[in-house]
């Protein structure tokens, strides 16, 4: 049975919607859900865009889409106008729920309202086939915010993932989380998944940690865990959570790309001092979200490493490559980029090549070492720098490539392309990059490989 | 340190807040405020405390890192490190 059932006593909190103040029990959220699923049903299985922002209606409406049998894919609230509309026109949607959404012309007339959501549906019947029936949730691509390609993942997948976070993380009804993460993105929506599933109470707010609102919701909220990517952590330590007065807080995770070495020995330190449990872990988006986790006792000898595979998971190596392959019931059916591909199977069959190149050392616990596939991760986000060189040149004409590591991404234009300020402001914006982690410059001719192709590690080596 | 008067810590602070935030400075008032402009991520929060720190070389306390909430409230704390300082 899955999480969206919400299977526990009608008087258990089930949430807090930091930004309202609204809290709602189990029984509540319940009733709620399913009036919501009979207005998102249909005689054809449809498919709905939820623009989510961490609040108790979208949740809601989250495990509405689910219950309702439909496919909803979830987009961040903030989601740029011209991206909406390019991602309207490539899955054309059934459904598009959402606090404020962008004017979208013809197709789309209100329905109805979901609590403090806007509903819309489309007037006529999109063309294609229906998403498939195994069909649940489909989600952007870690990181390719500006990208159309979408990952497809079953109820199954959902559950299992669900159910081995809890399991890992010995979750209970007595635990309350606060958000720190979008749901949009998979590592936050893990978090309500796992803890819907085990019963606990979310503390629901978009606040980051730079803003005191999310203090008072964890002071008040009485929060006992939260979860950060690398970028969190930095904030954390630049917040100095250790001398905050938490009597609450019991645990803290962390993914979405490798904590820096003296920041996890730092948080590792502090865990220790203050009693609290500190989860490293591994996963991908193509994984439904969490792959590998090291236990926090295993720790303060394993730093650097991402652990063990989660429970029904297993990791392997190729033998060739040494590219890590993750294998379970949570790995995604396959990539979308249009409707008529929600419409195929699993591709996969539980396989899923990571991209990733590792080591294993004499205990089984896994150790990153470097990428098969040209990506960086910044702000726990994943950054194909490939798409990014084919987006940017699209626009141009120039010839341009992009090279990067986990601190940031560099476009080297040939010549003298377009300006580095609109090409920057182009990047910042499409991907949601702070500026101070993009840098743009040019060369008079870009380095290639006797093949014609751009040598990369030549320019990434002149990088000053 | 020297005397500071308000106009140039003014202007300094503009500077800090259209650097970090990438925005022309004639666009920083006092009523610009976390989430009123979709720059002013978290991200840019910090490279913003990072900014004022330096321009002013003082260290911000975390509580005063989680109120600067808006340029109004920027100047008011920046003016109590300043003159302390001084």
């Amino acid at each position: 049975m899955g999480f969206w059932r919400l299977d526990h006593p009608d008087t258990n909190p089930a949430l807090i919607d930091g930004a309202t103040g609204q809290g709602l029990t189990y029984g509540g959220l319940r009733r709620r859900v399913d009036a919501w699923a009979g207005r998102l049903g249909a005689s054809r299985k449809p498919l709905v865009f939820l623009l989510a922002d961490n609040s108790a209606d979208a949740v809601a409406a989250y495990l509405s889409a689910l219950t309702a049998g439909a496919a909803v894919a979830l987009l961040p609230a903030g989601v740029p106008p011209d991206l909406l509309a390019s991602l309207i026109d490539a899955y054309r949607p059934d459904r598009i729920a959402g606090p404020a959404i962008p004017a979208l012309g013809g197709d789309y007339e209100d329905q109805d309202r979901l609590g403090t959501l806007t509903l819309l549906a489309r007037r006529r019947p999109p063309e294609g086939p229906d998403p498939h029936a195994d069909l649940a949730l489909v989600l952007p691509t870690s990181g390719t915010t500006g990208s159309r390609k979408f990952v497809r993942l079953s109820h199954r997948n959902l559950r299992a993932n669900a159910g081995a976070i809890a399991a890992y993380l010995a979750l209970t009804p007595a635990e309350r989380p606060i958000t720190t993460l979008p749901m949009a993105y998979s590592y936050g929506l893990s978090v309500i998944n796992s803890h819907l599933l085990a019963g606990g109470t979310l503390l629901l707010t978009g606040d980051s940690p730079m803003q005191r609102p999310f203090w008072d919701l964890m002071r008040d909220g009485r929060a006992t865990s939260l979860a950060g990517v690398p970028y969190t952590y930095r904030m954390l330590a630049r917040l100095g959570l250790d001398r905050r007065e938490l009597p609450a807080l019991r645990t803290l995770t962390q993914a979405g790309g490798a904590l820096e070495a003296p920041l996890a020995a730092r948080f590792a330190a502090m865990a220790d001092a203050r009693g609290w449990r500190f989860f490293v872990m591994y996963g991908q988006t193509e994984a439904t979200a969490r792959i590998a986790y090291v236990p926090p006792e295993r720790l303060k000898d394993k730093i650097g490493a991402i652990g063990i595979p989660i429970p029904g998971g297993a990791l392997s190596l190729d033998p060739e490559t040494q590219e890590l392959i993750y294998q379970g019931p949570n790995v995604m059916m396959g990539y979308a980029e249009g409707r008529d591909d929600l419409a195929r199977g699993d591709e996969l069959g539980g396989c899923l090549r990571t991209g990733d190149l590792a080591t294993v050392d004499g205990d089984g616990f896994y150790r990153l070492t470097g990428r098969l596939k040209r990506f960086v991760k910044l702000f726990g986000l994943r950054i194909n720098l490939d798409d990014v060189e084919r987006d940017l040149a699209a626009d141009g004409g120039a010839a341009l490539a992009c090279v990067g590591d986990d601190t940031g991404i560099r476009v080297v234009v040939e010549g003298s392309g377009p300006a580095s300020a609109s090409l920057a402001a182009r990047l910042a914006e499409r991907y949601r990059l702070h500026p101070s982690v993009v840098c743009v410059d040019s060369i008079a001719s870009l380095p290639r490989l006797d093949s014609g192709k751009v040598d990369y590690a030549a320019l990434s080596a002149g990088r000053s | 340190m020297t005397f500071m008067p308000p106009p140039a810590l003014d202007d300094r602070l503009k500077a800090a807040f259209a650097d970090a935030l990438q925005i022309p400075a004639d666009t920083v008032q006092d009523d610009l405020a976390y989430r009123s402009i979709p720059q002013w991520t978290s991200v840019a929060h910090m490279a913003l405390i990072a900014a004022i720190e330096e321009q002013f070389d003082i260290m911000i306390d975390t509580d005063d890192v989680i109120d600067m909430s808006s340029f109004a409230k920027a100047r008011q704390i920046v003016t109590r490190y300043v003159a302390v300082g001084g």
